[in-house]
């Protein structure tokens, strides 16, 4: 029965970020890293994109093999394909993400962390003591491993969650379902991000184009069962690319959850903190999770650390995880969710329309505050979404 | 538990699901389960409530009859 100090369970950016800040900051401590799939970082359940500012915190993408493509422009599409461009240097990046993800569990385990693929812990119990002990199946065979600690960075699905006995359950209209194909040969600025919305198109969401390469790139959407025409994802997906790209070829196809609701209400139990996605730690507007996720794991794995150091992993002590979470984005999130809320009131006419009053605006003088401020003087209907905003 | 027995169920198609996970957290009594690949409805804790149903981005769920002789005990509708 192997014994570790630190179990993280998922070797996504939170789980990977996770071990390598618990075994920097206490380098005696055992952390072993599982991996559930037999490589870190397939399948790709992503559409990629990640923001400049957020990624540097803990990786150059400069010249990296992981960084797929630079974007330097944003390109909103409203539903009638009226094309508003707001460009700004450095926006972001669209990354590979198997070669992302190994290069993050690289990095883990360079630090000394014992990163294990193939791994799947499968149950969890407490068993009065002061460890978990965490049931994982690898490779046909079954091993019990005692832990101080398990963070939880195990993606939508979390069940480390679950056995902790934390609520991670998620209400239907907060769920995005998505499909994504990579498409190639199709036409596209190969330095910008497109994000259509309609609900003719993606209800309650959006769909993207995130390049990957010239005349390659991510093509999906994310939509709103509740308010689906009784169409699933992928058929949205396929109506939307049989009008927009029909002779792309498909070369790639993925589907998944993006949880667009606001931070679980509590993260942390004995002996346990979850992380990510796992923690609906993504930006309910955007839908974006990558960095929140580092950020969250770099938070977890130090709390972590300090925690053994201290002999203390109790509920109590770990709470501080939580808190550091929602100060540092977790309560952003929370008025990102009221201004999605106030949005989902927008119909295709009045997104059309606002489009064609910002493109009144000059290319150059372009911002988010300026669109914002435009928007509101032409469309009073938006004041009770600044008003959200600022509450 | 469940308080009453519901007369459907969710069930998965395996050849379908991409095990993607999405439906887990939007099970209420997370009757849903993902383990060694494989997705599981526990069919003695579903409630019928279908949250799962609709948004499976490649419809691999649908409802069943709880009761896998239900269709024999229905009437006859057809000629």
């Amino acid at each position: 029965m192997p014994d570790v100090d630190v179990l993280v369970v998922g070797a996504g950016p939170a789980g990977a970020v996770a071990a390598w800040e618990a075994k920097m900051a206490a380098p005696e401590l055992d952390v072993v890293l599982l991996e559930r799939d037999r490589a870190v970082g397939s399948p790709v359940r992503c559409a990629e994109g990640v923001g400049d500012a957020g990624l540097r915190e803990f990786a150059n993408p400069d010249g990296a093999d992981w960084a797929a493509r630079r974007i330097t422009r944003v390109i909103f599409q409203a539903p009638d394909d009226t094309e508003v461009v707001v460009a700004e240097r450095g926006v972001g990046w669209v990354l590979d993400r198997t070669r992302f993800d190994a290069y993050l569990a690289a990095e883990a385990s360079r630090t000394g962390a014992d990163v294990r693929v193939g791994a799947e812990a499968t149950a969890m119990a407490r068993n009065g003591g002061d460890r978990w002990h965490v049931r994982v199946k690898e490779r046909g065979q079954e091993e019990v491993y005692r832990a101080r600690i398990v963070i939880g960075a195990d993606g939508v699905e979390t069940m480390v969650g679950r056995w902790a006995g934390l609520d991670t359950r998620v209400p239907s209209r907060d769920m995005e379902s998505c499909a994504q194909y990579v498409l190639q040969g199709i036409e596209f600025d190969p330095d910008a991000i497109y994000l259509q919305f309609s609900d003719a198109i993606a209800p309650g969401g959006y769909a993207w184009i995130f390049p990957k390469a010239v005349g390659v790139a991510n093509v999906g959407l994310g939509m709103v069962a509740l308010k689906s025409d009784g169409r699933n994802a992928r058929q949205y997906l396929d109506a939307w690319i049989a009008r927009r790209f029909p002779n792309g070829a498909r070369t790639g196809y993925t589907v998944g959850g993006v949880i667009v609701h606001t931070t679980i209400k509590k993260t942390y139990a004995e002996g346990v903190m979850v992380a990510g996605d796992a923690a609906h730690m993504i930006n309910p507007l955007s839908g974006g999770g990558i960095t929140n996720a580092m950020k969250a794991g770099r938070l977890a794995g130090c709390t972590a650390a300090a925690a053994i150091r201290a002999g203390d992993t109790s509920e109590r002590r770990l709470s501080a995880y939580h808190d550091a979470w929602m100060s540092l984005l977790g309560e952003d999130h929370l008025k990102y969710y009221r201004i999605k809320q106030a949005l989902e009131h927008m119909d295709d006419d009045f997104l059309n329309s606002l489009a064609r009053t910002v493109n009144r605006i000059p290319q150059e003088k372009r911002s988010i505050g300026r669109i914002f401020a435009h928007a509101l003087i032409k469309h009073p209907q938006l004041i009770p979404v600044a008003a959200r905003f600022f509450v | 538990m469940r308080r009453v027995t519901p007369d459907t169920i969710a069930v998965v198609d395996l050849a379908v699901c991409d095990r993607c996970g999405l439906c887990l957290p939007l099970c209420p009594p997370e009757a849903i389960h993902l383990e060694l690949n494989i997705l599981t409805v526990d069919d003695a804790t579903c409630t019928g409530c279908e949250k799962c149903i609709a948004p499976c981005p490649v419809g691999a769920l649908a409802m069943a009859p709880l009761h896998p002789n239900a269709q024999l005990l229905a009437p006859v509708t057809h000629a």
